[in-house]
């Protein structure tokens, strides 16, 4: 079915788990470790050409969004393909699956970033999947392939980041009484609902909670949770909305000592971000195309409308942002453990606001078609809205950098 | 408001530091000069209103919240109709408004239903008013009742008394008698869109809709798109070159929508406003008799620039509504959520947040309602102006207020969500917002290529 698949690829660098065992493979790792350039190229353009041939195939159409069973089938086959996580048990070179290795983060990025240029919507569905696989890992937890597929990551709580109390937990920088409670409150998932967007068929979720002054962890299956449905949210119309509730302490607590705990969370944020700001880049790429090839085809005042100084500055404004994207992400291909929470949170804070506002003038540069949904790039807006507002959002990063810097405590 | 309450970082009112409550102990003349009442913002603005425009502005607003806002979440959820169709709740609330007199109040009785105290105010601010609280209500049904007036603009603007009496008062009487008759506005076109929105492309576009005399009148060929509320109305403004020529024969013909040879050829997938459609129009052989040209033959050029004029301002108005619809969400989920055991509204940031919002929100009809107030000859300059600040402007304020609701702004539930696509629709039509800045520079060009003056601004 898929002449893409990426057979021809370095075997030891990206083997499929499911089929390198049925193959007797053994996958040695340590090549990962030289990975160069080149291969991190020919792994991304595999992941590329699944995006374009196979999503980008069943979103053609923006008014009539991938459905969920449609969504079921891309991750099944994204899995075989090895871009996602399997079971925890097994190895590969999927999303997020390596961290620690500069190529590993660009690939990452890159690979959802190629995915958002053809979904922003099953990016972040994919992004939060493989995600949960990596707090899973981390926490030691195993769990079967079936189950890591249907299986999000909530990773902030019900409101914000806490104010100024996260980033100075973080830090390590002592906590007073109302820090705490703040943490409490903020990760207390049975008062306040959490409100998540979510493949309709996802199954459990790992959630971070507080407890004993420290960041644990909860695995929960959905039956256990309250879980109520909304209506049609702004964006990622791939995805449905909830508002989930954990009626009592139900599923499995994972605690950790202070540090693994701090390092544990402060990963996943990292990862977060830099997942949130990739499929903003791959919806960024998505809608430059789109205002670059309508500018240079559609005319007022006798030209195209490229020739016009007024659309020429909202196509820079659209460079701009992307260059800028590039530059962050670029710099955020290290090893996670070097990179600072504080300057990814800065770089959200600052980029997110001008992903939103390229995708405007892309709308913009369309003019009255823009605004159609069987056109795209309101899709887009919609689309990095959502990306700008999950997660806590970028209001309160300011309040997180003041706790991360010290400005707070 | 109980005077020992308040907000954290604030004193209580009762407190010897707090300024407003001891204002009132100043002697006579200080209290006079000083001691001023802690009213609504919304009241406030209100009293600063002439009294029949006052009194027009709350029939509005209870208008808007009695029929449209309940309305807003069905019409807007609701599945894409075939062109031609409208929904009941629509349909209904379409009739309720003709009654109400909502779509007949450009001219007083008995030919329509201005308040006759509204008559010595140019109608525009009137019309922005009403328009602020439709729009703060829902979108998509401010423009089901708003698009209307901009097709009957054409007919007033045309200066001709056997117009108004001839075409638009019957439309408004049968509106009012809850029969409801809508005026369309056509004047986009395929390959339009801009350019027939700004002298230096029409000069140069090659028309699409052509008019063709023939015995008795002319016929109507070419497509016409984007026409709000186009596809539910019983008449339309249409404008065409005349065969052979450009577009300064622009010609404006009232069309009878019912004529042999008009279709609607669908209704657009919008993002937002919803509740109205965006029709395409297609007309093939459609008869117009000679004395449906409204304004005279080689007019309609002016015609449709005078209506911009117009219109414009009350555009800039939907951005209020929509900024101030945001701004009372967000302010309502600030006294009412929760973090860390208090409401938001007690955190600085926040304050600081909601404080930024209203000062746009009010600054905008602030703006809005200067202009409106002198529009009786609406400037383009001024009305441009005011129409890409003010939605532009209105925009931002939305994003703030679901920037402060964070995971919780994109929910459809909190309303923000739905009012950042309907007010995105304003920084598009009548004009982009880049074409009305360019508007606004080519009528201001007299001055600016004036080297004998300054320029004031």
């Amino acid at each position: 079915m898929f002449s893409c698949l990426p057979w021809s690829l370095p075997r030891l660098i990206f083997v499929p788990p499911v089929q390198a065992l049925a193959e007797g493979f053994q996958v040695d790792w340590a090549p990962l470790m030289y990975m160069d350039t080149e291969d991190s190229k020919q792994l991304l353009n595999e992941v590329r050409r699944f995006a374009r041939e196979r999503i980008a195939g069943m979103a053609a159409r923006p008014e009539s969004p991938i459905n969920a069973d449609q969504l079921t089938l891309l991750t099944q086959e994204a899995c075989e393909l090895g871009i996602l996580p399997l079971a925890t048990a097994d190895d590969g070179f999927s999303i997020w699956e390596h961290s620690n290795v500069a190529q590993a983060m660009s690939f990452n990025t890159g690979a959802l970033r190629h995915i958002a240029y053809a979904s922003p919507g099953v990016a972040f569905a994919w992004h939060r999947l493989a995600l949960a696989r990596f707090v899973c890992v981390q926490l030691g937890l195993a769990f079967e392939t079936n189950v890591q597929q249907g299986m999000l990551l909530v990773p902030t709580g019900h409101y914000g980041l806490a104010r100024n109390s996260l980033g100075k937990w973080l830090k390590a920088h002592a906590l007073s009484a109302e820090d705490k409670d703040m943490l409490s409150d903020w990760l207390d998932r049975s008062v306040n609902a959490t409100t998540i967007y979510a493949p309709k068929d996802w199954k459990s979720l790992v959630w971070p909670v507080w407890s004993d002054d420290q960041i644990a962890w909860r695995y929960v299956e959905r039956k256990e949770l309250d879980v109520s449905s909304g209506n049609a949210q702004h964006g990622f119309d791939e995805l449905a909305g909830f508002a989930v509730r954990q009626p009592s302490t139900a599923g499995k607590a994972i605690k950790l000592d202070p540090d693994a705990s701090r390092s544990t969370y402060a990963s996943m944020f990292k990862l977060d971000v830099l997942g949130l700001l990739s499929i903003g880049a791959g919806a960024l790429d998505r809608g430059q195309a789109l205002a670059r090839d309508y500018a240079g085809i559609r005319k007022q005042g006798g030209k195209v409308i490229a020739e016009h100084p007024a659309v020429q500055h909202m196509l820079s404004d659209i460079e701009i942002a992307r260059h800028n994207v590039d530059m962050a992400l670029a710099a955020f291909s290290q090893p996670v453990d070097e990179l600072d929470v504080g300057t990814i949170a800065a770089a959200r804070a600052s980029l997110s606001p001008a992903l939103c506002q390229a995708a405007n003038q892309v709308v913009q540069v369309h003019g009255g078609i823009g605004y159609m949904r069987d056109a795209g790039p309101e899709k887009l807006v919609r689309d990095q809205n959502m990306l700008k507002l999950i997660a806590g959002g970028t209001r309160e990063i300011h309040a997180f950098l003041a706790g991360w810097t010290g400005a707070s405590v | 408001m109980n005077m020992h309450s308040h907000l954290e970082g604030h004193l209580p009112a009762d407190h010897r530091l707090s300024p407003h409550w001891q204002f009132s102990n100043l002697p006579l003349i200080g209290r006079v000069l000083t001691d001023y009442p802690v009213n609504d913002l919304w009241e406030t603005d209100f009293a600063r209103l002439p009294r029949a425009l006052a009194k027009q502005r709350r029939r509005a607003r209870t208008f808007a919240e009695q029929h449209i806002m309940p309305a807003a979440d069905e019409l807007d959820l609701s599945a894409h109709l075939p062109a031609g169709e409208c929904h009941p709740t629509a349909h209904r609330i379409l009739c309720e408004a003709g009654k109400q007199g909502w779509l007949s109040y450009f001219m007083p009785a008995p030919l329509g239903s201005m308040p006759w105290g509204t008559v010595p105010h140019a109608p525009i601010w009137q019309c922005s008013l009403i328009v602020e609280e439709f729009s703060r209500a829902c979108g998509g049904l401010m423009l089901l009742l708003s698009a209307h007036h901009l097709g009957a603009m054409p007919l007033l603007l045309s200066g001709s008394v056997n117009n108004l009496l001839r075409y638009l008062a019957p439309v408004y009487r049968s509106c009012e008698r809850g029969e409801p008759h809508l005026i369309a506005f056509a004047i986009t076109e395929p390959g339009a869109g801009s350019d027939v929105e700004e002298g230096h492309g029409a000069e140069i576009y090659r028309p699409g809709v052509v008019a063709t005399p023939t015995e008795g009148g002319y016929v109507l060929n070419g497509r016409k798109c984007y026409i709000s509320g186009g596809d539910l109305a019983k008449t339309a403004t249409v404008f065409a070159a005349l065969q052979g020529e450009g577009m300064d024969s622009w010609t404006c013909f009232y069309v009878d929508c019912s004529a042999p040879g008009y279709k609607v050829a669908r209704t657009e997938l919008k993002m937002g406003m919803r509740a109205s459609g965006a029709a395409e129009i297609e007309l093939t052989n459609v008869f117009v008799p000679t004395d449906r040209i409204i304004g005279g033959l080689r007019n309609g050029w002016v015609l449709n620039r005078a209506t911009l004029n117009a219109s414009r301002i009350p555009v800039a108005s939907m951005g209020v509504g929509f900024a101030r619809a945001a701004t009372e969400t967000a302010v309502e989920f600030a006294r009412h959520y929760k973090v860390g055991g208090k409401a938001l509204i007690h955190y600085q940031d926040v304050q600081l947040h909601l404080a930024t919002m209203v000062a746009e929100t009010r600054a905008i009809r602030s703006m809005v309602w200067q202009e409106a107030k002198a529009a009786w000859r609406p400037r383009q300059l001024n009305s441009s102006l005011c129409k890409f600040h003010a939605t532009d402007r209105a925009q931002r304020v939305c994003e703030m207020a679901m920037d402060l609701l964070a995971d919780h702004g994109g929910k459809h539930e909190n309303r923000l969500e739905k009012i950042f696509r309907d007010v995105r629709l304003t920084r598009i039509f009548e004009g982009t917002n880049q074409i009305n800045r360019l508007s606004m520079i080519e009528d201001w060009q007299a001055q600016l290529l004036d080297f004998n003056h300054s320029v004031g601004v």
